[in-house]
Order: structure tokens, then C-alpha cells, then sequence
């Protein structure tokens, strides 16, 4: 059996007084997974622990050896992540944002550039982001998402605003994505299309703790 | 079109009724009543009479009409009135620019009637330039912001005032991580920005107005003036972190160290404290050297970097934090007058390192519960 891509050991998360995560143990091999639960049962912050946005008790660990507390900055290369609600500085441009990934997470800058020609990004890359609808904010954000060379992509609820032509490119990322090795955790309301993604497990979280099915 | 009226003028005269009366009050209440026609004939005789006086009436007019295309502005920019870009766009183009030219009118009328009878005076006094240059300055002050407001409506991503320069900006210049701060205040919440700043070279012109007078140009004395901007600049504070928290939690995903995160939020506060430095340079006179200069600049940029980094305590609020300030400047002023200023300056940046480095990947919002 192959080294878990990311293991969560002892997680616990608390907002002030109220617990929201505890996970004893949890271990995923590559592959594309469907995280599902009901609403606030945790799975937005559970990625927002995953991907170093919000402190957190116990260990997590990419590639079996990098781990988010004494590799910080290692961890932050292999994890990446799409916010559901993405929320950006008005005055920033799409362009600045694009540039300060490629500067911290590395990477080829060219399969991005070409990926933001398909979503039609670069058509407003420039203009400042107050500008940008939900949809193209969401564009934006599911790009940022493939920058550098990350083990891991945490998308949170990307299937929701962006249009059909778009989806259609997600589904074909994340494909060529996973082909290339990069594992998914995607979060959705809605099952994934088998049709679309061969997903590895579903995951549920419920009563603070995610199980895999 | 008495919607317009209600969201722009009344909500201008309601949102700045502070500001006219302390404006009344010094206009008309501070003077017996029978000495006041006099007392404004005097003071309009005054600046027609001189031009310097007049330059710096027809200075306060434009801060006033700047007030006026801020408040507006800001008002475009408020999400419950977005629904002004679909309706006013829609309007023909003279009727809206008659429209913008009406509102303009009616938010600077006080001033407009105030200059028509300083005119009035000047013509029936013959002073006919300055009468002639105060109507056409106050009818200019009624329309160019017509065009302003126009740029805004059609560009509403635009932040700054010109258009191009903005534009040009954004497809040449990528903005680095320090200066978003700067970007937020200049472009969101440019008063606050500019009257702090204001407010900063007061307080150090009063300094050197006090050194000069006493012929005391002493470094301790300097350094008193630079705690006092200090300390004006610490109301940012509480608004730069809210600024981080909703807006840069993208940021925590990106593999930055924390020296470098460190070092953002430090070069914020040592770009912030640059401009005070050049109006001490140019107010020293050589009475002071470049050295004391840097050291007064120091012990500025350390503490505000302390007290930044002070809020890195998640339930430090706005209270608890003003007291640690005030606690923090009596200690750094003691040291300073007891000749101790680089073992406070050494003490305050290892303190700031310790709890940045300590805090800053630990940091989370405290929500505070009654």
C-alpha cells in the first residue's frame, strides 16, 4: 500500500469554548475524494485546518514527512486551496494575485496561463477585483487553486456559480491534475458526476469526526 | 427626483450635522450679536483686502468640496446603493449631468451664498478681482466634481482620480504584499489616512514651534514630539487588523516564513512613519543630524511595530490596547529622559519579535461574547 498523501492525527479544532473537530485518525492515498456533510457540520473549516488558515491541536502531515507544524512553509507548497466564497482586497487585480502565487507557491507558470485562457480569466485579469462578479471571483479563486505543484487541492464547493463551459474545464483539470498526481478533496452538496471524476472514497463528516466510506 | 435628494443631500447634511454646527458656532456664536454683521464684514473686507488670506479661504472651500465628492463617492461605492449605476446610467446624459450639477449645489449652497456676498462686498467695495475670482472659483467648485462623479459612475473599479494613471497602474505595477494596507486606506478610507497625517505634522510643527521658542533644540525634545505621532497613528491599528482578517486569510495558504510575514507587517510601519521624518529633516534646519534624526525615526517605527504587534493577543481590544499603549509611551518617555532610549528601543523590537513570532500562525479572531 502507498504512503497516505496527507494523515491527520489527533485533530481538534475549537471556536472559543465550542469543539467543531475531533479526529482521532485519518489517512488518505492519492486520489479524488468527495467530502460531503450537512450544513456547519464542519467541512469548510475542516479545510481551512487542512490548508494552515486556522490554528488547530494534533499533527498533520503531507507525503508522510511534511508536516504543517515544523515544515510550515513545505507544507504551504504542497497544499492549495479554493475558497467556497472566495473574498479578495477590492483594489487587488487578478493579475497581482496570479503573480504573488507564482512567486510564493513556484511552479510552471505557463499550464496556469493557459488554463486562465480557457476559463476566459485573462479576458479580466487586469481590472481590479471589485469589478468581478460572483462567478468570475470564483474562476479566479479555482485557478489560484492549481498554482505551483501541490500534493494536495482542497476545493470547497467549486460546482456552485461557475457556468456549464467552466465546469466542463474544471472536470478536465482535475483529471489531468490527478493524472499528474495531485489528490483532490472536493466538498459539493451535490454527489460529484461519476460520469465526469472517478472518485477514490467519500468522506463524511459528522459529530466532528470524518469517516471514509 | 426626490430620491437622489434624500440619498445624497439629506444624507450629507444629516451625516455632517457635527461638523456645521461646530462650523456655526464658530461663524456666528462666538460673537455678540450686535458686532456680528460687522464682525463678517471685517473678516470679508479681510480676505478681499488680501491675497494671502484669500488663498487660504479659497483653500478651506475646496477641502470643503472635497468633503462633498468623498461623501458621494463613498456612497457609490456602499453596496445598498448600487442599484444608482443601473438607474443613473440609464438616464440621458444631460439629464444626469443636470442632476449631478443640482446635487452639487444644493450640498455646497452654505458656501456658494457665503462667497456670493464676499463677492458682493468686493464689488461694492471695488474690489473687483477678488470678487471676480471668488465667483468663478465657486462656480468651478459646482462642476468639476459633476465630472468626477460621471468617471465614477461609468468606472466604478476606478479608485483613484484619474482614470488612465489607475488603469496604467494595474497593468504595469503588481502590487507587493506591504503596501496593501496602503492601498486599503488610500483607495476606502482616504480621510482617515490624510487627517491622521494632518493631525502628525501638527504636532511636530507645535514641537519645533516650542523648541524654536525656548531656543531648546534637544533631542529628547524631539523624540516627545515623535511619541505624540506615534500615538495618533495608533488609531490605524485596530483597523489594519480587521483589514487582515477579512481580507488576507488567503495569504495563511501561501508558503511565506514567518521572517517574511514579519518583515510585511514591519516595512508597513516603517513606510508609514517616512513622512514624518522629512518634515523633521526640513523643520531641523541642520539643527539637528541626520543621526538624531534616524533615532527619533527609530524609536517611532519600534513602537508603533510593538504595538501592531500587540494585537496579535487575540483579545486584546480596542480598550485594553489603549492601555498598554499609553503604559508602553510613559515607560519609553522615562527611558528616553533618563538617557536609556536604544536599551528601550533593543527591549520594545525583541518584545515585538517574540510575540510575532510566537502569535502569528496562532493568531485567531476573538469574538467577543456579553
Amino acid at each position: 500500500m502507498s504512503d497516505p498523501v496527507i494523515s491527520l492525527h489527533q485533530v481538534r479544532k475549537h471556536y472559543q469554548d465550542i469543539s467543531v473537530l475531533d479526529i482521532p485518525q485519518l489517512e488518505l492515498n492519492t486520489g479524488i475524494y468527495w467530502l460531503k456533510g450537512e450544513n456547519g457540520a464542519g467541512k469548510t473549516t475542516c479545510m481551512k485546518v487542512m490548508a494552515g488558515l486556522l490554528p488547530f491541536q494534533g499533527d498533520i502531515t503531507i507525503n508522510n514527512t511534511v508536516n504543517a507544524r515544523q515544515h510550515p512553509v513545505q507544507f504551504r507548497r504542497l497544499i492549495n486551496y479554493a475558497e467556497a466564497e472566495p473574498l479578495y482586497p477590492a483594489f487587488l487585480t487578478g493579475r497581482d494575485l496570479l503573480q504573488l502565487y507564482f512567486r510564493t507557491k513556484g511552479g510552471e507558470r505557463e499550464p496556469i496561463l493557459e488554463l486562465a485562457s480557457r476559463m476566459g480569466v485573462d479576458n479580466f485579469v487586469n481590472n481590479p477585483v471589485s469589478s468581478y462578479s460572483s462567478g468570475m471571483l470564483k474562476k479566479l479563486s479555482l485557478l489560484l487553486a492549481f498554482a505551483g505543484n501541490p500534493a494536495i487541492i482542497l476545493l470547497d464547493e467549486p460546482l456552485i456559480t461557475i457556468d456549464t463551459r467552466t465546469l466542463e474545464i474544471l472536470y478536465d483539470v482535475i483529471r489531468t491534475w490527478h493524472q499528474a498526481g495531485t489528490s483532490f478533496l472536493i466538498t459539493s452538496h451535490q454527489p460529484l458526476d461519476p460520469n465526469e471524476l472517478s472518485v477514490a472514497g467519500t468522506l463524511t463528516i459528522a459529530n466532528r469526526n470524518i469517516t471514509l466510506n | 427626483m426626490g430620491i437622489f435628494r434624500r440619498i445624497f443631500t439629506g444624507r450629507f447634511y444629516v451625516e455632517n450635522t457635527g461638523f456645521f454646527l461646530v462650523l456655526f458656532y464658530f461663524l456666528f456664536g462666538i460673537v455678540n450679536g450686535s458686532n456680528l454683521l460687522y464682525y463678517h464684514l471685517g473678516l470679508m473686507t479681510g480676505f478681499l483686502s488680501s491675497w494671502s488670506f484669500l488663498l487660504l479661504v479659497l483653500f478651506l472651500w475646496l477641502l470643503y468640496t472635497l468633503r462633498i465628492t468623498g461623501f458621494v463617492i463613498k456612497t457609490l461605492e456602499q453596496s445598498p446603493y448600487s442599484f444608482l449605476y443601473s438607474t443613473m446610467t440609464c438616464m440621458d446624459d444631460k439629464e444626469r449631468r443636470g442632476l449631478w450639477l443640482r446635487l452639487q449645489f444644493q450640498m455646497y449652497l452654505p458656501v456658494f451664498v457665503y462667497g456670493l456676498i464676499a463677492a458682493g462686498v468686493g464689488i461694492f467695495r471695488h474690489y473687483y478681482l477678488p470678487a471676480a475670482i471668488i465667483i468663478l472659483f465657486n462656480l468651478l467648485m459646482c462642476i468639476w466634481p459633476v465630472r468626477f462623479y460621471e468617471k465614477k459612475l461609468w468606472q466604478p473599479d476606478v479608485f483613484f482620480f484619474t482614470t488612465r494613471f489607475s488603469r496604467w497602474l494595474d497593468r504595469h505595477f503588481v502590487k507587493p504584499p506591504v503596501l496593501y494596507f496602503y492601498y486599503e486606506l488610500f483607495t476606502a478610507f482616504p480621510r482617515k489616512i490624510f487627517t491622521t497625517k494632518l493631525w502628525s505634522a501638527a504636532i511636530l510643527w507645535l514641537t519645533f514651534f516650542l523648541m524654536r521658542q525656548s531656543d531648546f533644540m534637544d533631542l529628547r525634545a524631539l523624540q516627545l514630539g515623535m511619541i505624540g505621532c506615534v500615538l495618533l497613528h495608533t488609531q490605524l491599528m485596530i483597523h489594519h487588523r480587521a483589514f487582515e482578517e477579512i481580507y488576507l486569510p488567503f495569504m495563511l495558504n501561501l508558503p511565506i516564513s514567518t521572517l517574511r510575514n514579519y518583515s510585511r507587517v514591519a516595512g508597513f510601519y516603517v513606510l508609514l512613519l517616512i513622512p514624518e521624518i522629512i518634515i523633521i529633516f526640513f523643520q531641523s534646519n541642520h539643527r539637528f543630524t541626520i543621526t538624531e534624526i534616524m533615532t527619533a525615526g527609530i524609536t517611532g517605527m519600534t513602537m508603533l511595530l510593538l504595538f501592531r504587534v500587540l494585537l496579535y493577543f487575540p483579545r486584546m481590544n480596542a480598550e485594553v490596547h489603549l492601555r498598554w499603549i499609553l503604559l508602553i509611551a510613559f515607560v519609553v518617555l522615562f527611558m528616553i529622559l533618563g538617557g536609556a532610549l536604544w536599551y528601550a528601543v533593543a527591549g520594545m523590537q525583541l518584545v515585538a519579535a517574540l510575540i510575532f513570532f510566537r502569535k502569528f500562525r496562532e493568531y485567531e479572531p476573538w469574538i467577543e461574547t456579553e
